[in-house]
């Protein structure tokens, strides 16, 4: 079975990384967590730049654990890119089509995959930090890994420059059949890439699985900022403003509004139909309801004034509704 | 102009320099690159690398003529191969490659520590294993580095002076470097006058050494940045 299997320890002075794991070998599995809670450490494990004190890891049911970083066919894209200063975009591609196995895409073909083939002759120390992540996706990608892990590739980028990375991350998985494990900590990004999470905090896995399942769990909400309060819904079924949507959308607590009547004469594109499946008051402004609709559960958080005077209870039909532009 | 004898003393000079310096390279880098990483007993071979510096140079050049003389351990096979060092131009290139050995490694040293370990865990992810690392990516960037050594060195090794004379001894047109021939006219009465121009002369090309080595760590530095 393809797959990459974790189970490992690993201390480093004061912090100890204790994580178990499977990301399937199809599809990206996300790797989420708030900073410092170890995902670059992992990524470092994983692909053999540091030796864990105990465990194992297993690559398509193989035990890579005794190999050196350079045998074990993970691909690893840094957050800084970590371009060879000494070579030229081109020659940096070519370091790793050199040294991948056969068949594999060439130099010119992976540049014009990431839109870095105007750039293929130029040093790479006056490139922005956007091209220098794209080249060191492209230089991954001729590397031919059996697995590859992005370590926050989007940090240099913001907004629609963001949307179109994640865009042709999507398509290089889609078009290249390579697994992927991406470390991220936007929950945005973490629902329009992933099929799959794996979300640590300090050290430990707190929840793992499919990507709609196990964003639902509790552990995994209370890694969110509470504004992000939300669950992952499918970006087909929902109409959104910006039409570059993939994968899920995260639809927040707080962009969800909810009515007890069928909503009529009504701007907002999104209207969901559902019943209460349960109220979590959260504190003295506020209570988290959870709607079973067909798409799916979603959260919506509300006044407790509001809850009581629409008689939120379990069982309640409601209709759930969000503005397209809030998407 | 220089006077026949003169251009002989620069000659020996350049020979010995040169040959001190390119036969030191390999081992001038390996323990360079070594003492640029982290391994057990990295002190032990820091201490041996600084052992020229801190010894009197009489003392290398007495050293090495009881290991390379033709009665020590290493001389004597080497006689055996027809090889002879002790009081010969190729002996005043070991005892000068002995003695720029610390300067040398020290200066390479630099280069390689100059380049972010980062760089290498990017090579190894990327299937370079660790010999590939070190030629692809640790040599080439510590290049310029090296070139810069190799001109500090070859500067450091025209001045050698007392290893080179216990080892070597100082005959002229075999041994007599520029150092060398200075002590050897300062011992006639008179010779303070030559031993000045062959001061300068050791002056100036000590000085287009230095400039050599600037000049190529600036364009290292350009290369790198831009």
């Amino acid at each position: 079975m393809r797959s990459l299997e974790a189970d490992i320890e690993f201390t480093q002075g004061a912090f100890s990384l204790r994580a178990r794991f499977v990301a399937p070998g199809e599809g990206i599995t996300v790797l989420f967590g708030p900073s410092g809670s170890g995902k670059t450490t992992l990524l470092s494990v994983l692909a053999g730049l540091q030796r864990p004190d105990r465990g194992a890891i297993k690559l398509n049911g193989t035990d890579i654990s005794e190999l050196g970083p350079h045998r074990r066919g993970i691909g690893l894209v840094f957050q800084d890119a970590r371009l060879f200063p000494h070579l030229t975009v081109r020659h940096n591609i070519a370091y790793a089509a050199r040294r991948a196995p056969r068949g594999g895409l060439q130099v010119e073909d992976a540049a014009r995959f990431f839109d870095v083939a105007g750039l293929l002759d130029r040093p790479v120390g006056n490139l922005s930090g956007g091209e220098k992540s794209r080249v060191a996706m492209a230089r991954a990608l001729v590397s031919r890994p059996d697995f590859l892990l992005l370590d926050e590739p989007f940090s240099a980028l913001d907004g629609i420059r963001r949307r179109a990375f994640i865009a042709t991350l999507s398509d290089m998985h889609r078009v290249h059949k390579l697994p992927m494990l991406v470390v991220t900590h936007n929950i945005d990004d973490a629902a329009a890439l992933a099929s799959h999470l794996v979300a640590i905090r300090d050290g430990a896995v707190v929840a793992c699985g499919d990507f709609a399942t196990a964003s639902r769990e509790a552990a995994f909400q209370s890694l969110l900022d509470a504004r992000d309060t939300g669950a992952a819904i499918p970006a087909q079924l929902l109409q959104a403003a910006s039409d570059n949507r993939r994968g899920a959308i995260w639809l927040r607590a707080d962009q969800v509004m909810l009515a007890t009547e069928p909503p009529r004469a009504l701007s907002a594109r999104n209207v969901l139909e559902g019943c209460v499946a349960s109220l979590w008051p959260e504190s003295d402004q506020s209570v988290l309801v959870e709607v079973a609709a067909p798409i799916g559960p979603l959260l919506s958080r509300v006044t407790p004034q509001a809850a009581r005077e629409l008689a939120l209870a379990p069982g309640r039909p409601v209709w759930a509704i969000a503005k397209a532009h809030m998407l | 102009m220089l006077s026949a004898e003169e251009a002989q003393i620069l000659g020996t000079s350049f020979w010995v320099a040169a040959n001190a310096v390119l036969w030191s390279l390999p081992f001038a880098i390996a323990t360079a690159f070594a003492l640029s990483r982290r391994f057990p007993g990295k002190l032990a071979l820091e201490g041996v690398t600084h052992l020229p510096i801190i010894l009197p140079p009489v003392l290398v050049g007495f050293l090495l003529l009881m290991l390379f003389g033709q009665r020590g351990p290493i001389g004597g096979l080497l006689a055996e191969a027809g090889i002879h060092l002790a009081f010969t131009a190729k002996g005043a290139a070991l005892a000068t490659a002995v003695m720029t050995f610390p300067v040398f490694v020290r200066s390479i040293r630099l280069a390689f520590e100059a380049t972010h370990h980062s760089l290498f865990e990017a090579a190894a992810v990327l299937r370079a294993g660790p010999r590939d690392r070190f030629f692809s990516i640790a040599l080439p960037l510590a290049g310029p580095g090296i070139l810069a050594g190799v001109m500090m060195a070859f500067a450091t090794a025209l001045g050698e002076f007392g290893a080179v004379i216990t080892f070597a001894a100082n005959i002229p047109g075999q041994t007599q470097t520029l150092p060398l021939a200075i002590y050897a006219v300062l011992q006639e009465p008179g010779g303070e006058a030559e031993a000045l121009r062959l001061a300068g002369l050791s002056f100036v090309l000590a000085m287009l050494g230095l400039a050599a080595a600037a000049a190529l760590q600036r364009w290292a530095g350009r290369r790198l940045s831009g």
